[in-house]
């Protein structure tokens, strides 16, 4: 099994006024293929630090990262740039999607930005919406979607690319209890159809049954719990 | 350009309101173009349209023709540089006529040219005069408007003297007047008669020499004649009473309009720009390019700009048709492609803020935002 990402002894400080404080303190984490990781913490454990950091937004203090095996180390801001076009799907609180563009747009966007063919994106763009639940929106604005189906689009959208990993950012945030579970388990049975790996960052413990590893940021550390939910459900 | 059509796609009330509004500015720089290029050339065509792109004038003449006095002493300096062909002598005199048929009066100015030179007028109608012709004079066909036609005679108030006309020219104005052009030889009589009859055999001075030369050979007239000053036909041109203020005025209406073109399309991307600062977070965080984006901006404003340009451009046009005589307008080719190009690139200045704007957006931003 081949790690999606790692990061070793990753430290981020933040000054404050004179002191310097530490948001991620020499973290350690490694995700591999297949693999559906979530990250909890109450707000301001650094869990948007984490991912920005993690995501390739953020360069940190000190420590390295790989992404599918790519070290993050020395490359400029072009470079992230193209890494995470690549590598990196994205999921954004609340969606984030453009609102001038049509669901299917939104996808194929994405796919312009990393040159693949006309037909190859529409291909895929298809197969996405389809196993997603969004083929018969996909000429609607975002404004006319529900709040889960925009969560979909999203997620479409972050694997259009075939990305390595999936970083989610609170996917649940804007969602109630049953459709913030249904785009949890969308995520994890595209994580498993890909055969790619998926980080969420949350606050709320309900959305972990389709996790394989629950881990809490904690003093700018990642402790792993054991996720026995999780296993009962897969078992 | 993806997301550029897209978003404009989306938001055509937006985009449509400040099209309408560069399409009314653009408008406006074209017709104010074309009435200063109109009223230009109502003041000053028969100077424009002369072959010469040099004057010699007396130095202590300011430019000025009419304060010029020259003499065949000149003239013959002048024509041993340039050769014989490509220097002439122009006399000006403003006046009013009055014309023998029609109760009218009408200010006019007498050119005296060289009737064999090259600043002879062009004969549109009627005949061509020659250096014998005594009493004749070509006029300008404007003065058709006050009654003044081939065949009419008119007789200038100052001097007494009367001429038959013998044939119009097109496009002559002085000053706003139109040009009435007498030979040399008549030129001597009336100012022979104006001055004292003991000095008549003295030949009356002429204003001043036109040159068809280049700049070398008018710097070789300039060093060759004292206090005499050789000028360019744009600088003759500027000098001419009443030219400059009224172009100045105009030009700086016209650059007015290009100002708040820049600065209206400025203020609207800013502000869009702003609004969308999320986005361009997002954008990036998926990975586009600084450049993928700033084009977007960019394209959105040439769009825009060029769009409301070309229809500017028509309704100048059919404005143009509808306008009356008496409003002089003119829009040459070389002067549109110029305020064209000068606009779309007050336009692109505008866009500048907005691209830096989105330089700036991190694209950390995107994560850890609730704000949609």
């Amino acid at each position: 099994m081949s790690a999606m990402l790692m990061m070793k002894q990753v430290t981020k400080n933040y000054g404050d006024g004179g002191r310097t404080m530490s948001v991620l303190n020499k973290l350690d984490l490694t995700v591999n293929a297949g693999e559906f990781i979530a990250v909890l913490g109450p707000s301001g454990s650094g869990k948007s630090t984490f991912l920005s950091a993690a995501g390739a937004l953020l360069t940190p203090t000190s420590g390295e990262i790989w992404i599918d095996g790519e070290s993050l180390t020395n490359k400029d801001k072009r470079e992230l740039t193209e890494l995470r076009l690549q590598k990196i799907g994205f999921m954004f609180q609340n969606a984030q999607l453009l609102p001038y563009l049509k669901v299917e747009e939104q996808l194929l966007y994405v796919a312009r930005l990393a040159k693949l063919g006309t037909k190859e994106s529409k291909e895929r763009a298809a197969g996405l919406m389809k196993r997603l639940g969004i083929w018969e929106r996909r000429s609607h604005y975002p404004e006319k979607l529900s709040g889960g189906e925009k969560q979909r689009v999203a997620i479409a959208r972050a694997w259009m690319n075939k990305p390595a990993i999936l970083f989610a950012d609170e996917p649940t945030a804007s969602l109630d209890f049953e459709r913030g579970r249904e785009v949890v388990r969308m995520i994890a049975d595209e994580v498993r159809s890909e055969g790619k790996a998926a980080v969420m960052v949350t606050h709320d413990e309900r959305m972990l049954d389709w996790c394989d590893r629950v881990l809490h940021l904690e003093n700018g550390m990642l402790a792993e719990h054991q996720n026995t939910e999780a296993a009962t459900v897969q078992v | 350009m993806f997301l550029a059509l897209r978003e404009m796609r989306h938001s055509k009330a937006r985009y449509s309101l400040i099209m309408v509004i560069m399409l009314l500015v653009s408008f406006l720089v074209l017709f104010v173009t074309g009435l200063a290029r109109g009223l230009a050339y109502a003041n000053i065509s028969a100077v424009e349209n002369m072959p010469a792109n040099y004057f010699t004038v007396q130095d202590d003449a300011e430019h000025t023709f009419r304060r010029s006095q020259l003499s065949e002493a000149e003239l013959a300096a002048a024509m041993s540089v340039v050769g014989d062909g490509n220097a002439a002598t122009l006399a000006v005199q403003t006046s009013t006529v009055t014309a023998e048929a029609a109760e009218v009066k009408a200010d006019i100015t007498f050119f005296a040219v060289d009737m064999d030179g090259m600043l002879a007028p062009k004969v549109v109608q009627g005949e061509a005069l020659t250096n014998a012709s005594q009493g004749s004079a070509i006029v300008d066909s404007k003065l058709e408007e006050s009654g003044i036609a081939v065949g009419s005679t008119i007789v200038d108030q100052a001097s007494g003297m009367s001429f038959k006309v013998a044939g119009t020219v097109e496009d002559s104005s002085y000053s706003h007047m139109p040009v009435v052009y007498i030979t040399k030889s008549d030129w001597q009589l009336m100012k022979g008669g104006a001055a004292q009859e003991g000095s008549a055999q003295l030949s009356a001075p002429y204003n001043v020499i036109a040159l068809k030369a280049t700049s070398a050979e008018a710097d070789q007239v300039a060093g060759k004649l004292d206090h005499v000053e050789v000028i360019t036909q744009k600088q003759a041109i500027s000098s001419i009473p009443g030219y400059a203020a009224e172009q100045k005025s105009l030009l700086m209406m016209i650059a007015f309009l290009f100002v708040i073109a820049a600065f209206v399309l400025a203020v609207f991307f800013y502000v869009i720009t702003i609004q969308k600062t999320s986005q361009f977070g997002i954008l990036k965080a998926m990975g586009t390019k600084m450049s993928y984006l700033a084009w977007s901006v960019v394209g959105q404003v040439l769009i825009l700009s060029v769009a409301s340009l070309a229809v500017s451009l028509l309704l100048t046009f059919g404005m143009n048709m509808g306008l009356p005589d008496t409003m002089p307008f003119q829009l040459e080719r070389s002067t549109i492609l110029l305020t064209c190009v000068l606009f779309i690139g007050m336009s692109l200045l505008g866009a500048l803020i907005s691209v830096v704007r989105v330089a700036k957006v991190d694209a950390l931003e995107a994560i850890g935002r609730a704000g949609a």
